[in-house]
């Protein structure tokens, strides 16, 4: 329950009316002052004072001052009469409580409508604010534009001014040509009729070469120096292994892509350990085929032997390693060898495209001729046959296809 | 406030839309005219002359040619000629009257293959000596003409027998301040620059730098050799000083990724008292996004301070204004 208070004082003038009421000791932020027009409620717990009002007073010109352990409440009359008593002593309970839930309601109303009114003028102000910055920012912007167009148009301007001055000496210019010319015209015309009178050819040619020179020795600027002397200059560039131009940011690709083709074109066969003692070039089956071909062009063929072997079991795939190994063998009469690897290089050259077609004949005559060195000499002749399809223009291959058809039909005549 | 528009401004002057693809545009000399040289889709050749009038482009002339052209440049030609001398897919080397468009004045078959980059000097009143043609091509040769003699270079730098090409991008005269100097350089795709000395036939100078060489350009063609630009892939450029030549070292240079300051000192001595050139800086002064195509050239007006037209591969060919040139 709060405590009332009732030791308070109050003044009154014809228009206003002064309540002081003793704080005993509460602090000012704990005050809490209610008022309407005909209701006055200060709270400073454990205090209360209330008072309902003889007559109604202009609540929105009420202030209330709190200090010095005192509030002054200052409460402007609605009328401006003279008051016998400050509060209504005549009232209920029950009405008390009517009056003082009204004026709660209204207060509450008053604070409601003060809060709304302070959000809209504050967007409103910031609206404002909004549309003064982009107005400024606006005329900045065409500031600029306008300078930039000013620009324009003057150079524009200039230009054509420019253009008219060519135009104007370009004019004069052909006018005094004219005129030039139209005068030596006069000059050539005068001395050639007297000539006519002596009617000398040589005479007017002579003058006629005059006014030519005349004109050339205008027109010849001075003597441009001879054409240079004629020279090669060679030049290397640094070396690039791809056809496209060279970027710093693709350089690392390239350097990988590179790195795998030499890996992959390496020993498949890492494990072997004799592989180990090989140098660098002797792991490049290229490398050993070359050296092979070499040693079969001068006769070594034991030493092409070795090399197409260590190429073959380095990299299987490669069909001319094996068609020329058969080579070698039957250079050195090893027939069935021969025949193994010409058809091993055969099968390897499967698709059977015009690319290969070359090599394909190639195999076909060898194992044809190791056919045909043993004496079986029907599978000969259909080898040469099909390497005469591969290669229907080759006379040698021709004469031998022939002399196997005729030892053929020589032995089916002689035996039976 | 004041500042950002005391900068060189690059100001749109005027556009105008092709119909093909334009792959170099030059100003005539002497006059409000330039030409578009590029190749229509139906893969001829087309060359088209307009008059910058009232602040829009009238076309003039046009004439249409078997080969698509490159490049072209006004270089080698005299004040009152004013011939353009064009390079082509094909690798001919013609000069046109711009008058008389249909034959051209000279012409021969300089390269196997496209004709990447010409350049002239000797001409316009601008430089001494011979009027002088160097043409580049994708055969990795470089070859200077004389239009006096007809049927053979006057220098061929050429990769050796057997030796790997690469295409040549970029060529550039310079050097040219009295009769017989000259010096050509040539950018490759693979980054080599090489500097041809045309007085003792020989190769003053090459280096690498990293990144294929889109174009090359001294400052001035006809004094002694002062600054060398150099741009390339990957954005990239690269400034050499050109008047100190280090015998190892050969030119110095600054480059950056996309004012040349000079420093105080411009060469010093290094360590075996041989004179090194010391690069200074570069600034950028200004920057403009006119499209979202590259652009493929851009020629300044040699008459009008600050004017330059430039082509792109939007089939676009734009006149710019650039303020304020004096001040740099």
């Amino acid at each position: 329950m709060p405590l009332i208070v009732t030791d308070y004082s109050w003044t009154q003038t014809d228009s206003t009316v002064f309540i002081s009421v003793p704080l005993k000791g509460a602090r000012a932020e704990r005050v809490d002052f209610l008022s309407t027009e005909e209701y006055l409620k200060v709270h400073y717990p454990p205090y209360l004072f209330e008072a309902f009002l003889s007559e109604p007073v202009d609540e929105d010109r009420s202030t209330a001052k709190v200090g010095n352990g005192v509030a002054v409440i200052t409460l402007p009359k609605c009328s401006n009469a003279f008051w016998e008593h400050l509060v209504i002593t005549t009232y209920d309970k029950e009405k008390k409580k009517e009056v003082r839930e009204r004026a709660l309601l209204k207060y509450q109303e008053r604070l409601c409508s003060e809060s709304r009114s302070k959000a809209e003028k504050q967007q409103a102000e910031k609206k404002y604010a909004l549309e003064t910055m982009m107005k400024l920012e606006k005329e900045e912007r065409d500031r600029i534009v306008k300078r930039k167009e000013d620009e324009r148009e003057k150079t524009t301007a200039e230009l054509a001014a420019w253009q008219l001055r060519q135009r104007q000496t370009a004019e004069t210019e052909a006018k005094l040509k004219l005129q030039d010319q139209r005068d030596r015209q006069n000059k050539l015309k005068a001395p050639t009729e007297k000539q006519e009178k002596g009617c000398s050819d040589g005479a007017k040619v002579k003058l006629d070469e005059r006014g030519n020179s005349e004109a050339t020795s205008q027109k010849t600027p001075a003597l441009l120096p001879a054409p240079r002397r004629a020279a090669n200059i060679q030049v290397r560039f640094t070396p690039r292994v791809f056809p496209t131009a060279l970027r710093e940011s693709r350089v690392p690709e390239e350097e990988e892509w590179l790195q795998k083709q030499a890996e992959a074109r390496r020993a498949g066969n890492a494990d072997v350990e004799e592989l180990k003692d090989l140098r660098e070039e002797e792991r490049n089956p290229e490398w050993l085929k070359d050296k092979g071909d070499k040693c079969f062009a001068s006769g070594d063929f034991l030493g092409a032997v070795n090399a197409y072997n260590l190429a073959i079991r380095l990299h299987s795939k490669i069909p001319a390693l094996y068609s020329n190994r058969a080579a070698c063998h039957l250079k050195l009469k090893n027939l069935h060898k021969a025949i193994e690897d010409a058809s091993q290089a055969l099968d390897l050259l499967t698709p059977a495209v015009p690319a290969n077609a070359a090599a394909r004949a190639r195999a076909s005559v060898r194992r044809g001729s190791a056919f045909c060195q043993l004496q079986l000499y029907a599978e000969g002749l259909q080898d040469y046959q099909a390497a005469l399809k591969l290669d229907p223009h080759n006379a040698a291959l021709q004469a031998d296809t022939q002399t196997i058809r005729d030892i053929l039909q020589g032995s089916a005549t002689g035996t039976h | 406030m004041s500042s950002p528009l005391d900068k060189p401004q690059i100001i749109s002057h005027f556009q105008k839309s092709l119909n093909y693809t334009v792959f170099d545009s030059k100003w005539i000399p002497c006059s409000a005219k330039f030409v578009c040289l590029g190749n229509y889709a139906r893969g001829t050749g087309v060359m088209q002359i307009y008059e910058v009038q009232q602040g829009e482009a009238q076309l003039i002339k046009e004439q249409e040619f078997p080969k698509p052209i490159k490049c072209g440049t006004f270089g080698a030609t005299s004040l009152q000629q004013r011939h353009l001398a064009t390079g082509d897919f094909g690798g001919n080397l013609n000069i046109w009257n711009l008058e008389v468009p249909g034959t051209p004045v000279f012409s021969v078959k300089a390269h196997k293959e496209i004709i990447n980059s010409i350049d002239g000097v000797g001409g316009l009143g601008i430089g001494d000596g011979a009027p002088e043609i160097v043409t580049g091509s994708r055969d990795g040769t470089v070859k200077v003409w004389d239009t006096r003699q007809k049927d053979s270079p006057v220098a061929n730098m050429e990769p050796g027998e057997g030796e790997t090409k690469r295409d040549c991008w970029t060529v550039a005269l310079g050097h040219a301040f009295n009769d017989q100097d000259r010096c050509v350089c040539a950018g490759y795709d693979n980054g080599d620059i090489k500097l041809f000395d045309l007085r003792n036939m020989s190769l003053r100078w090459e280096t690498n730098i990293k990144n294929g060489v889109c174009c090359v350009e001294f400052d001035r063609k006809d004094i002694n050799m002062n600054k060398l630009v150099a741009t390339s892939l990957e954005g990239k450029f690269h400034v050499f000083d050109m008047r100190t030549q280090h015998p190892t070292k050969g030119f110095s240079s600054v480059s950056e990724k996309a004012h040349n300051e000079y420093p105080s000192q411009r060469s010093k001595t290094d360590s075996d008292d041989l004179a090194v050139g010391v690069a200074g800086s570069v600034t950028l002064l200004q920057n403009a996004t006119l499209s979202t195509q590259p652009i493929a050239s851009l020629d300044w007006s040699p008459d009008k301070k600050g004017l330059c037209v430039c082509s792109g591969f939007d089939q676009t060919v734009r006149v710019l204004i650039v303020t304020k040139l004096s001040q740099v």
